[in-house]
């Protein structure tokens, strides 16, 4: 079993390496990918496509930069936030807003594995773990 | 009033305009102490992470694109998705004297109901070991308070002593003398004042062990007087692996505070075959190349790290550690116990046949050494113990030879009774370790043939009895003995009529 799934991760990465164009996922190159697993049916097919979801999952969040919101937040700050992302990170990262009113106020933009926390909830947090 | 508000106005917006950057995962699979976490790309080797609930892990498999992590604390309340975040700490447990007489756990929290222990200080549990430059040779005896090993297979401060043997044979036994012993050093040294007294703090690590046994421990350092000097480190067996794993770490940090601050303290790892136990499980978990008996690769470093921490430190102060380890049907040559002996400046090997024999502590004269030798001894037991242990050694191999003929010349005889004798006087019973002056007055007497004319049987007796008057009579002597440290002639003539009045006085 464990074997398998090492196999299938394995293939997942190929797949997933084949994927990439300019350092970005391309949506032609992954269309390829699954249709090549349609038709040819590697072995655990279930196994690789979950692990190749997974990988690429995780490339797009790198270059998404989403912004979770408590209060009102407009097009411009949205643009600010994904051009400073882009000079962090050195690749191209676009912003997308997703309102949350747990946050009470403030922002937490979340780029890949990355979370930059400055809202009161997250504040209230730390006091609370703090405390 | 509008001041009052304005200030927190600007708390606010101070506090909203500071983002904090953490670097997140999530939990993909969580099984037996175990999590693989998804993310965490900025996590590094050995770092804490966070877990909801207040449990945290530590990062020890960083693959391609997962982490694999030790959870320690409970991980009930886990499950897949999970957010984990990344701390930037090394595991760190407090130290200091406010731990003497506690019971912690693997990360240092009081589990004695004692409360708070108000602790100023926190070490990393995982430490480089001191380097070459600062080290010192051993050369300050330990005393264990048990007669066979202070005369034969002496240990020093700073030195690793491996304690080895088949279970039942008395191994946590010679750790608890030990440790009571220097708690009674502690109390005499304290009381007289003397500046130049260096007491000996004890951490012990019990790894693996059953609850009941931790108990009966800490009841007969209780007993004995002895917590109050002691630091109680449990990882027993209800323990998760984790835990038990982290425990020897989090004790040798304690003991490291100690050595640092220029106090000697010594460690009982107890036992690090059980240790190792977990450290295999928790490898095979994080699915590791398993290699001999299904340890992982770095099973020496795991242990040879730790111990490598125990040392005497230039200019500071000193860490002694007794490891233990069982062995099955006493074998030395499993995986294991040839890993540390390698590592340690010496063992004592308890043997079954002479606990069944009734022969304790089991010690085997021929298997067991101290590498460090008579450096670690005070002249006055190298004096009246110096030969003893090739004497024994040569009273073993005669009488094993001695078991195939009945015949056998005076020398012989006399060869085999002498030995008979040390033996039964080197008889010791637990929880009573023995002055080093005392030592050294019974000694004294076997090597003046006090008991050559008492029967073999009774030898224990008559040295009980030796003891008894030696204490109660002759106090002023063993306090002599004991600042001098060594035999002069006025000291020796002294113990000779000692010897003679208290054999006149005695009828077997």
């Amino acid at each position: 079993m464990a074997s398998h799934a090492k196999a299938a991760q394995k293939f997942a990465r190929q797949l997933f390496a084949m994927s990439i164009v300019d350092g970005a996922v391309s949506a032609d190159r992954v269309a390829g990918v699954l249709e090549y697993v349609e038709k040819h049916h590697p072995a655990n097919p279930v196994m690789v496509l979950k692990a190749y979801r997974r990988l690429v999952a995780a490339e797009i969040a790198k270059s998404l930069a989403v912004v979770e919101h408590a209060g009102a937040i407009n097009d411009a700050m949205l643009a600010a936030i994904a051009a400073s992302m882009t000079k962090k990170y050195g690749r191209s990262v676009t912003a997308t807003a997703r309102p949350s009113p747990a946050l009470l106020a403030g922002l937490r933009v979340q780029v890949g594995d990355d979370i930059y926390e400055s809202s009161v909830a997250g504040q209230l947090a730390v006091l609370a773990a703090s405390v | 009033m509008s001041t009052v508000l304005e200030q927190i106005e600007q708390q606010i917006a101070k506090l909203s305009s500071k983002a904090v950057k953490k670097n997140t995962g999530n939990i993909r699979t969580v099984a037996d102490g175990v999590a693989k976490i998804d993310g965490l790309s900025d996590v590094m080797y050995n770092e804490m992470v966070q877990f909801p609930g207040g449990a945290i892990g530590i990062a020890l498999n960083l693959e391609e694109d997962e982490v694999g992590c030790v959870i320690l604390g409970d991980i009930s309340q886990l499950k897949e998705g999970d957010e984990v975040t990344t701390t930037g700490r090394l595991l760190s447990v407090p130290v200091g004297k406010e731990l003497l007489g506690r019971t912690v756990d693997a990360l240092g929290n009081p589990v004695d109901g004692k409360g708070p222990l108000g602790a100023k200080e926190f070490y990393p549990v995982e430490r480089i070991a001191p380097g070459i430059i600062v080290r010192k040779g051993v050369s300050q005896p330990l005393f264990t308070g048990i007669m066979a090993l202070d005369s034969m297979i002496p240990i020093g401060r700073g030195q690793r002593e491996l304690i080895i043997g088949d279970r039942g044979t008395g191994k946590t036994t010679i750790t608890i003398d030990t440790i009571i012993n220097q708690a009674k050093i502690n109390k005499v040294g304290l009381a007289s004042g003397d500046k130049n007294f260096r007491p000996v703090y004890s951490i012990y690590v019990a790894v693996g062990q059953k609850n009941s046994n931790i108990v009966r421990t800490l009841s007969a350092l209780e007993a004995a007087g002895a917590l109050e000097f002691t630091v109680v480190v449990a990882a027993p067996a209800a323990d998760n692996p984790a835990n038990q794993y982290i425990a020897p770490y989090s004790g040798a940090a304690m003991g490291e505070w100690f050595m640092e601050n220029g106090m000697d303290a010594l460690i009982v790892y107890d036992d690090l075959s059980k240790h190792a136990v977990a450290y295999r499980q928790i490898s095979l978990i994080l699915k590791r190349p398993s290699g001999r008996e299904a340890y992982p690769g770095d099973v020496f470093y795991l242990h040879s790290r730790l111990l490598e921490r125990a040392a005497r430190l230039d200019g500071k102060g000193s860490l002694t550690a007794l490891p233990i380890v069982e062995t099955l049907a006493g074998d030395v040559s499993a995986y294991i116990p040839t890993n540390i002996i390698s590592i340690t400046d010496g063992q004592i090997f308890l043997e079954t046949d002479l606990f069944n024999q009734g022969i304790r502590p089991a010690v085997s004269v021929g298997l067991s050494v101290s590498r460090v030798g008579s450096a670690a001894q005070i002249k006055a037991t190298k004096q009246v113990g110096g030969k003893l242990k090739g004497e024994l050694a040569q009273f073993r191999e005669l009488a094993a030879f001695a078991q195939f003929g009945s015949d056998l010349d005076a020398k012989t005889k006399a060869q085999l009774e002498r030995g008979n004798r040390i033996v039964e006087l080197f008889k010791q019973p637990a929880f009573a370790p023995q002055p080093i002056e005392l030592q050294v007055a019974v000694l004294f007497a076997m090597q003046k043939g006090l008991f050559e004319n008492v029967e073999i049987q009774k030898v224990s007796a008559a040295a009980a009895s030796l003891k008894n008057f030696f204490t109660t009579r002759k106090d002023a002597l063993l306090a002599e003995i004991r600042t001098k440290a060594a035999l002069d002639k006025d000291l020796e003539a002294r113990l000779q009529a000692a010897c003679e009045e208290w054999k006149s006085s005695y009828s077997a």
